[in-house]
């Protein structure tokens, strides 16, 4: 199934799922989009477990932010009350979670990008008409983000290495250390994107303006049954959320 | 000091192969360990085990008589220095006085006698004058003599070299080998990771090594 679909599909998932995830206001409507979300991966087999252990700093960041804004925001029923003040209220709750379903949409939904590799994703965003530039941009910069992080890996390593315990570091020395090496880390990723210019120039890249495809993406009929599924259940979704009042307004 | 691997298995994930199996061997100082193989074979993954950069699957490492798990990475880089294949992956300062100071002004170890080492150490190295330079900016075997510099800066008993001489000219490679020949002379054990036999045929009292299999071999001479 992970190869047959094809990545206009996916990347009409990925609208429709973030789409829904920012207009809707209601828990249980969000947690049915997420697992709706959680769903498509599986039938994709996105590896969600190993996605999920790469994202831990950054979804334990989403956690901190949820707390934070659950203990801030007040209103409603008082839930957990410290003398005369609420400690939690209703509205903290529900604000928190929506922001933490939100996100998770939207992480989840990326992951269905996963699915394809780079090659198929700019044939299908060519399919939509997008510049060639463009589209190999969007892949190009989706190839960044393990780069990236890999490099900042190496040199925490790199830190380490000259004898400096970063987890027993006090919170202002840690982040000394963290933006020493923002700047070489940054620096490079700009150096491998200029080796990787010139690798593309050497190879041609915007030599001729028509290009041709060796393999055409082609929808088939499962492709146009998913489609219509997707657009109908998101359809349904948007009046739902229209008829209980729960859609965001601008 | 020692370095005993006892046992020794890595692979990377469950379901990826055995990149080390298996493999008990013993590092002593006094003595040049040259580690070759194919590309692949875990060489620079060895290494990354032996610094903590990695867990090892199953298995042990000791310093001495020390279990190594016990001991962070940031720890035992004070007892074992490690020169990436790549110098500028290790170096992030901005100002070549800072990449040294750096460490010991975080820890508040920079003091007076410290000062006096580094500025021996930037004799020693060939960096006099060049104090205020970028570091990334300088030329490949500036950049390796600096990294040398930094590790040498905490007094380590055990050097591991990832290809050394990958990014250096011919002046550049005699003055490594003559850094690890005097290391090791004067009492340290560097494992030296290079594909470049004529460098490794320079190296005094070396003792040659091939990884394959997962199992590392003592090559006789």
């Amino acid at each position: 199934m992970k190869k047959r679909i094809d990545p206009r599909v996916k990347l009409l998932f990925i609208i429709l799922l973030t789409t829904l995830a920012v207009l809707a206001k209601d828990v249980i409507y969000m947690s049915i989009i997420l697992v709706v979300g959680i769903v498509i991966n599986l039938c994709l087999k996105t590896d969600i477990l190993y996605a999920i252990k790469r994202l831990r700093h950054f979804l334990s960041i989403l956690i901190f932010i949820a707390i934070v804004q659950s203990l801030s925001i007040k209103g409603g029923r008082v839930l957990i009350p410290i003398g005369n003040t609420a400690l939690l209220s209703t509205k903290g709750l529900q604000f928190s979670l929506e922001f933490l379903l939100r996100m998770s949409i939207i992480v989840v939904s990326g992951l269905i990008a996963t699915s394809t590799d780079g090659r198929e994703m700019i044939d299908g965003l060519l399919k939509l008409h997008m510049p060639y530039e463009l589209a190999f941009m969007t892949s190009i910069s989706l190839r960044f983000i393990p780069v990236f992080s890999e490099e900042f890996k190496t040199r925490l390593n790199a830190i380490s290495m000259r004898g400096i315990d970063i987890k027993k570091l006090s919170l202002p020395k840690k982040i000394r250390v963290y933006a020493y090496l923002i700047s070489p880390t940054i620096s490079g990723c700009i150096m491998r994107s200029e080796v990787l210019a010139k690798s593309m120039q050497v190879r041609g890249f915007r030599a001729h303006p028509k290009r041709t495809m060796l393999r055409e993406l082609k929808m088939g009929i499962l492709d146009y049954t998913l489609v219509l599924i997707s657009l109908l259940i998101a359809a349904a979704f948007l009046a739902g959320m229209y008829k209980h009042g729960i859609l965001v307004t601008f | 000091m020692q370095i005993k691997l006892s046992n020794l298995s890595f692979k990377y994930n469950k379901k990826a192969p055995f990149v080390l199996n298996n493999v008990s061997y013993t590092f002593n100082t006094g003595s040049i360990y040259a580690l070759q193989g194919k590309n692949g074979a875990g060489k620079t993954t060895l290494g990354k085990l032996i610094l903590g950069l990695l867990k090892p699957t199953k298995g042990e490492i000791y310093f001495d008589d020390t279990n190594a798990i016990k001991i962070s990475a940031g720890k035992r880089a004070d007892s074992i220095g490690y020169l990436f294949q790549n110098p500028d992956l290790q170096l992030f300062a901005s100002t070549v006085l800072e990449e040294l100071t750096f460490p010991f002004e975080l820890k508040k170890e920079l003091t007076d006698e410290k000062k006096n080492e580094i500025s021996t150490l930037l004799e020693k190295f060939h960096l006099a004058g060049f104090e205020k330079r970028f570091p990334l900016a300088m030329s490949g075997g500036e950049k390796q003599r600096l990294a040398l510099a930094t590790i040498m800066s905490r007094n380590v008993d055990f050097l591991i070299l990832d290809e050394p001489t990958s990014s250096i000219d011919s002046k550049g490679q005699s003055f490594i080998t003559s850094f690890i020949n005097d290391f090791v002379g004067a009492g340290g054990g560097a494992i030296v990771i290079s594909h470049n036999d004529e460098f490794l045929s320079n190296l005094q009292n070396v003792t040659n090594l091939n990884l394959d299999g997962g199992t590392i071999y003592e090559k006789k001479n």
